[in-house]
């Protein structure tokens, strides 16, 4: 191993840093609350690389863990929006709640829809800040446990993640007292930190995003690069002989899907934040899909890679959207890139990227200075 | 009683119906092919423009539908699939783009909507086909009214269940097709042509799905995304009978369709499609093989 700053990765992980963190000098609110959101994503593509990639887990459910963080969000900030207030009761009361009340019920969380006292926890914003996280890791890792601890593999734990996502996808539109159903949670109140108030339309807000997404990609990113970690690229690669060797390949591999579920979980409550509203399209299966999309143009094995991809093809189709004839055809072109990135490219962006660099790095006369300029 | 248990097996037979031609794909070739769903909406559009444009009706629309999905399945095999043998979760993601790639070529007229010009049957709007006289009304059964037309999906899928049967069983083809799912290696050093078996196995696939587009044109309206959602429940169906067992997948269809119209039954249509998608991932949690399955060689 090179020292910290000769590796090509470091450089590329600051230079991100720097962009990202420049683009408020440059944009107006408007813009940069359309580019916080795709940062949402970015962090999404990064979650997806982390299973994919380095565990081999392809999940088709990576939707139910963005989901579940953004609904524990969404229903802290529903009852801190305006509409719940003045509802009848001293404490706020989402809208939906009483129009789906039976006649004579108490305008009170704790029982005015069955299960609305499920709402109570989450009158404290921090609540649903930390549900968020740590539920969709719990969930995975016990899912994990189930999943891997019976050997299932490859193509079964994708089949599973998906009809887990559709399972909750139905439950979450058929509990409408509960959830809003289809509609989802909309009128979202603003996060507050320190008597700060997060207006999705502001650089204060940008720059909370963007932040947590260069703290998440470099922990991840150093996770990747322990001793766990390489474990979890030997059962990627070997899952029998990484068992032989004695290694507890369960516990590896449940304790990424966690962290993978974290960071989506994460990724859905910023998103949440910036775009104010859930909706159960986050638990449908084409956006599941079409973060894998992502990543695998990003560059399935690269954290980076993977969140790149993501922000790239969502600015790409931001662009395109803005001409009414495009609109239909982005579709198909982003279908023949998949295709294409799948056949000729499986390593993705980021995997073209490295190839260019190894081949510029083994040329001899090159110094180090004139390899980060060239990365630059 | 009587007629949720029916409700059930015309739930069971579009199952089957979908699941048919991916049990025969996935089963024998090892590809999850995501565009499934898609060549099932292609039949229905094949039904939907024969009957705008031949003024054919439903019946006549099954032999072409059968022919044009066969021959793109052919296609996509020759140009994506084949390149991609062996590695399981990258059909998976091809056959995903291919999907959006059809769906996206309806919409848009196979993009001759660019040109301003729109072909009848094509494009975003939703489309239905008359269902022939003959199929209309309700048939009188053991003192039940049953829809005439269910009864005849019920019959079609037995048909097809049958006529697939029979070319797994009874044909040579079947026969190196049976030998390349136990064990394709091994196929291939006895002399069959792996590769070429392979086509015509998607080919054949991809035609069952065409068929099951032209029978859901009768019942359902025709949209292009009607066929997303039919993927994933022939993917569970596929998955809970075993791989590469045609009698697993018809059990399996069987049984789940029973399973969502009893659940429905009782609560409702979403909380029994929800219970569907439990009882699947339960069994691929407690027996991930499938239910009905043999050893591989």
């Amino acid at each position: 191993m090179k020292t910290l700053f000769s590796s090509y990765h470091v450089w590329a992980y600051l230079a991100f840093a720097i962009v990202i963190l420049a683009l408020p000098l440059i944009g107006d609110e408007f813009w940069l609350n359309r580019v916080a959101k795709y940062l949402c994503y970015g962090m999404l593509g990064a979650a997806v690389a982390l299973t994919w990639g380095y565990a081999g887990i392809l999940n088709l459910g990576q939707g139910l863990f963005f989901g579940i963080g953004a609904y524990a969000m969404a229903m802290s900030l529903k009852l801190k929006s305006y509409t719940s207030m003045q509802q009848g009761s001293e404490t706020p009361v989402p809208d939906f709640m009483l129009w789906n009340a039976e006649p004579g019920a108490p305008t009170d969380l704790c029982c005015i829809t069955p299960g609305s006292w499920l709402w109570i926890p989450f009158q404290s914003q921090w609540v649903g800040l930390i549900v968020a996280v740590v539920l969709p890791a719990v969930f995975a890792y016990i899912m994990g446990r189930i999943i891997f601890g019976q050997r299932i593999s490859g193509v079964f734990v994708s089949i599973i993640t998906l009809a887990l996502v559709l399972l909750t996808r139905l439950i979450v539109t058929d509990a409408q007292p509960l959830t809003n159903g289809f509609n989802g949670l909309t009128d979202l109140g603003w996060f507050t930190v320190f008597g700060v108030e997060l207006d999705p339309y502001s650089k204060v807000t940008y720059m909370v995003v963007a932040v947590a997404l260069i703290i998440v990609l470099a922990l991840t990113r150093m996770l990747v690069a322990t001793r766990a970690g390489t474990i979890l690229q030997a059962t990627r690669d070997s899952d029998t002989r990484a068992l032989y060797l004695g290694y507890d390949v369960p516990a590896y591999q449940s304790f990424f899907f966690a962290v993978s579920a974290g960071i989506a979980g994460l990724a859905g409550m910023l998103y949440v934040i910036v775009a104010e509203f859930a909706s159960p399209s986050f638990l449908e299966l084409s956006f599941s899909v079409t973060m894998v999309v992502w990543a695998a143009v990003g560059g399935r094995g690269s954290i980076l890679g993977a969140c790149i991809g993501a922000i790239l093809i969502n600015m790409l189709e931001a662009r395109v959207s803005e001409t009414e004839s495009l609109v239909e055809a982005w579709k198909l072109i982003i279908g023949f890139v998949f295709v294409i990135v799948v056949i000729y490219l499986p390593k993705g962006l980021s995997g073209l990227a490295h190839d260019l660099m190894s081949k510029l790095q083994s040329a001899p006369k090159l110094s180090s200075v004139q390899k980060e300029e060239a990365h630059q | 009683m009587f007629d949720v248990l029916f409700i059930g097996l015309s739930l069971s037979s579009i199952l089957l119906l979908v699941a048919l031609g991916l049990a025969v794909t996935y089963g024998a070739m090892g590809i999850i092919n995501m565009a499934h769903g898609e060549m099932v909406m292609l039949g229905a559009y094949v039904s939907v423009l024969a009957n705008i444009w031949l003024g054919a009706n439903l019946l006549v629309a099954i032999p072409i539908a059968f022919v044009v999905t066969a021959l793109i399945g052919l296609l996509i095999e020759r140009l994506v699939v084949r390149r991609l043998y062996g590695r399981l979760l990258d059909t998976l993601l091809a056959t995903w783009g291919i999907a959006i790639i059809l769906q996206q070529a309806i919409r848009l007229e196979f993009g001759l909507s660019f040109f301003g010009i729109h072909v009848k049957g094509l494009g975003s709007g939703l489309q239905n086909v008359p269902v022939p006289q003959a199929l209309q009304g309700t048939v009188s059964i053991f003192g039940q009214d049953l829809n005439a037309y269910r009864i005849f999906i019920v019959a079609m899928t037995l048909v097809l269940a049958v006529a697939t049967w029979a070319v797994m069983y009874r044909t040579s083809l079947g026969m190196k097709v049976r030998a390349i799912i136990r064990n394709p290696g091994m196929a291939a050093a006895c002399g069959i042509d792996v590769k070429r078996t392979n086509a015509i196995t998607f080919a054949l696939g991809s035609g069952l799905a065409g068929v099951a587009g032209v029978l859901m044109a009768g019942f359902k309206t025709v949209a292009p995304d009607m066929g997303a959602t039919m993927v994933v429940d022939g993917f569970m169906v596929v998955v809970t009978g075993g791989v590469g067992s045609l009698f697993g997948t018809i059990a399996a269809s069987g049984l789940l369709g029973e399973f969502n119209a009893l659940v429905a039954m009782v609560s409702n249509d979403i909380i029994g499609r929800a219970a569907v998608f439990a009882v699947v991932i339960c069994v691929i949690l407690i027996k991930p093989a499938g239910l009905f399955t043999f050893k591989g060689r």
